[in-house]
């Protein structure tokens, strides 16, 4: 199958050939190969798998968020704001924006943006967290 | 009688006087005009360096933006050129997005881009339909506040060059805030990069991924999430972000280069300029000196004599 897989400041696949694509869908974790049925998906913060066509290691990024569409000719389009290998997270940068989202949330107002906000934060760290094996909570 | 040639006399002698002011400019004149011009080429052509440096890095930032951007070209189709266009297709309601820059001396771009969007107004107007107007950039919101001012709803002030994502997305958040989903189509005007030297006039109508039984896009896609009609708005307004933040890119590549030549005509003009006044300097300087002889030689032949 074809992959493009494209952030707004980085072109990471462009019409690359892969044998497999494990997607984090916002409801759950799916693959896709070639011929897949078309699929348009909106992507929760998690871990996307990428098994290139020489079958090792699957190689994996973190994205925040975006969105996946699966086409009928085989070729995927995954777009995200954001995303970043695993190797290079700092898991004490993680640890310690957890952290500080945590204070913020428990400090904010019930229902206000920036509780919203702070939410959104932890949930994207926690994610972060388990993809390189923290547990934050 | 009298009074008459006295006014006569007055009269001649104060256009003398005006015709010594206007006429003939000193030596010392001549020479601040040169180095005026002078200072100004050197200014051109240092803005001409930065824009140059600057176009790399544009292009660069482009050349990464329509990778990103290319899922949207099947959902909404690929940008059509301004020119000779006739506009037909815009529905009855829609939201004009004319992209233009902060700054100026940046050569046609922004005129283009006012052009082009009166251009559109006004052909609305005459097929009944209707539109407002969310103006990008400083220098478009006072070329159209002049002119369709009461159809601007909304503009942006202060955008930081280069933009980002983030600019994008919050302009998005902005329009959908202006009711973006209100509009039967939302239709960005930008300038379009094609090299340093040419850049073209592009727009891209956006229309609502809506409509029921026949009209139903995407009929052969799964969702995830099931709920169609979520994802369906979410994915609108990741289209029009992306959407925005290629014109974004595009637009700041085009303003780039239009600057870099604009700057570079001003430098070649400069240096014309300086070239003929050097020659007057010349010129004037000569003659100084010449009278300064005759006036040595015949005082010294009066003597002799």
């Amino acid at each position: 199958m074809t992959l493009n897989f494209n952030l707004p400041h980085e072109t990471i696949y462009s019409e690359a050939k892969v044998s497999q694509v494990i997607v984090p869908g916002a409801a759950g974790e799916y693959g896709v190969t070639a011929d897949h049925v078309p699929l348009v998906a909106q992507l929760k913060a998690g871990v996307l798998q990428i098994f290139h066509e020489d079958a090792g290691e699957p190689e994996k990024y973190f994205v925040a968020g975006g969105f996946s569409l699966t086409h009928a000719n085989s070729v995927t389009d995954i777009s995200c704001p954001e995303a970043v290998k695993l190797d290079d997270i700092d898991s004490s940068a993680v640890s310690s924006n957890f952290e500080s989202a945590k204070n913020a949330y428990t400090s904010a107002e019930d229902g206000s943006a920036a509780q919203a906000e702070a939410q959104i934060d932890m949930e994207v760290n926690r994610a972060m967290g388990t993809a390189i094996g923290l547990n934050l909570n | 009688m009298a009074l008459r040639f006295a006014t006569q006399r007055a009269a001649s002698r104060a256009i003398a006087k005006n015709m010594q002011v206007r006429g003939m400019a000193t030596e010392k004149q001549i020479f601040n005009q040169i180095q005026a011009t002078k200072n100004i080429r050197k200014i051109t052509s240092s803005m001409k360096m930065v824009s140059a440096a600057k176009l790399k890095g544009d292009e660069g930032r482009l050349f990464k933006a329509r990778p990103f951007n290319a899922w949207t070209t099947a959902l909404c189709g690929e940008p059509k050129l301004c020119e000779d266009a006739t506009y037909e297709e815009l529905p009855q309601k829609c939201l004009l997005v004319p992209f233009s820059s902060e700054r100026g001396l940046c050569g046609g771009v922004n005129s283009f881009i006012s052009r082009n969007t009166r251009n559109i107004v006004s052909i609305l107007a005459s097929a009944g339909k209707e539109c407002d107007i969310v103006v990008i950039g400083d220098k478009g919101r006072a070329q159209l506040g002049r002119t369709v001012g009461e159809k601007i709803i909304r503009s942006t002030t202060d955008i930081e060059s280069p933009g980002t994502f983030d600019l994008a997305a919050g302009i998005t958040t902005e329009l959908v805030a202006a009711g973006a989903a209100d509009y039967d189509a939302v239709v960005l005007i930008y300038n379009s990069y094609v090299n340093p030297a040419v850049y073209k006039q592009m727009y891209k109508v956006i229309t609502p991924f809506s409509g029921e039984g026949e009209d139903e896009p995407m009929m052969e896609y799964e969702f995830e999430p099931d709920t169609k009609s979520e994802v369906m708005k979410d994915l609108y307004e990741m289209a029009i972000t992306s959407q925005v933040f290629h014109s974004f890119m595009d637009a700041a590549a085009a303003e780039q280069s239009s600057r870099m030549s604009a700057m570079e005509s001003a430098s070649k003009n400069a240096g014309e300029m300086i070239d003929s006044l050097t020659i007057k300097y010349n010129r004037a300087r000569q003659a100084r000196i010449t009278t300064e002889l005759i006036e040595i030689i015949s005082g010294a032949a009066a003597l002799e004599d």
